[in-house]
């Protein structure tokens, strides 16, 4: 798994080096970084249920006609699935957060989704539609600190960048 | 490889559940104590060809049958290796700990070591020796407990000059790394 700490730790084996000054500074950066992103992590999740129908509510609302026959969101259990789906993204962007880096994202969320996605004709437009508005709806102070806000986008925006 | 973080994501996605409250706070205890840990981290690789040597060395004293003709450290060579591959173990130790998590030890220096001596003929008992050695000096290092043994006039040996504090939780996991490769060993 993808992190500040096993990058270094795999740079400095490959050399076969102990863990130098640069190593250390590297990994401090990443723990200052840290108390932002665990926060907007713990909010992330005590807000889960509730971000996640609110995200899919947009995407229907903006695209009404996956909900017609032979589209993608055509009776309840296929509706369910695009929430079940939203949901998936929002606590790989919680893992995100508690790592500090993309590796969950990457691994797995983002590998094979666009084979996924072509193969069982799902839209990605909604799901980019879903993830902007929940990057759109989310505010400081109201959800959480400017910092924390911050970092909570930037994986949104990783996500949505590698749906578009 | 995992640290603290990842190996909290690994075990919430096996759950399928979101990380919050609970496992936040022990990630919590990782960020409050991160100077510490990288404190401790440099105290053993600040140090480290000191802890392998006098390890190695503590490890002859007590079996002077290692650097004799037909011994696992006679010759040079043989004893070159030993000192290698004490210095890989505590490298690894030292990743281990700047983790927080044991799983870059286990995978890529535990793994089959055991195996592999038995195949050399390098003796696992004094190999665990030279570990615990290792584990006495490291765990002195970091908590700055280091003395300068039986000789009182004796001056070379180092404190790390760090801002004095509990590391009672970081010396037991460092502790426990060296107890991991003891057991691998056994």
């Amino acid at each position: 798994m993808k992190s500040v700490v096993t990058t270094v730790v795999t740079a400095a084996d490959a050399a076969g080096r102990f863990p130098s000054q640069n190593d250390l500074e590297a990994v401090q950066g990443n723990i200052q970084r840290a108390t932002a992103r665990l926060e907007a992590a713990e909010k992330l999740a005590v807000g889960m249920d509730k971000v996640v129908r609110e995200a899919g509510d947009a995407c229907f609302k903006k695209y009404p006609y996956l909900k017609q026959a032979g589209e993608a969101g055509s009776n309840q259990i296929k509706v369910d699935k695009c929430y079940r789906d939203l949901g998936h993204y929002m606590r790989l962007i919680n893992y995100c957060l508690v790592v500090g880096g993309t590796g969950p994202l990457d691994e797995w969320g983002i590998a094979g989704a666009r084979e996924v996605y072509r193969t069982l004709n799902l839209p990605t437009a909604a799901y980019v539609e879903a993830l902007t508005y929940t990057r759109d709806r989310a505010c400081s102070p109201r959800d959480m600190s400017p910092q924390a806000l911050n970092e909570l986008k930037s994986y949104l925006d990783y996500a949505i960048n590698s749906l578009s | 490889m995992l640290d603290a973080f990842s190996r909290a994501v690994v075990s919430a996605d096996s759950k399928n559940a979101a990380i919050g409250g609970n496992e936040l706070a022990g990630l919590r205890a990782y960020v409050a104590a991160g100077n510490k840990r990288l404190d401790a981290v440099n105290a053993i690789s600040s140090n480290a060809s000191c802890i392998v040597s006098d390890a190695v060395t503590g490890m002859i004293c007590e079996n002077t049958g290692l650097i004799q003709a037909g011994g696992n450290c006679y010759p040079n060579r043989r004893m070159a290796a030993c000192l290698r591959d004490g210095e890989i173990v505590l490298r690894y130790i030292s990743y281990a700990l700047l983790a927080g998590d044991a799983s870059v030890l286990d995978d890529r220096c535990l793994n089959g070591l055991k195996e592999t001596y038995i195949a050399l003929g390098v003796p696992l008992q004094s190999a665990a020796r030279a570990v615990g050695i290792m584990k006495a000096s490291s765990t002195a290092h970091i908590n700055e407990t280091n003395t300068s043994g039986t000789n009182p006039d004796e001056t070379r040996f180092r404190k790390m000059e760090t801002i004095q504090g509990d590391c009672s939780a970081l010396v037991a996991e460092a502790a426990s790394y060296f107890d991991r490769v003891a057991s691998a060993l056994a």
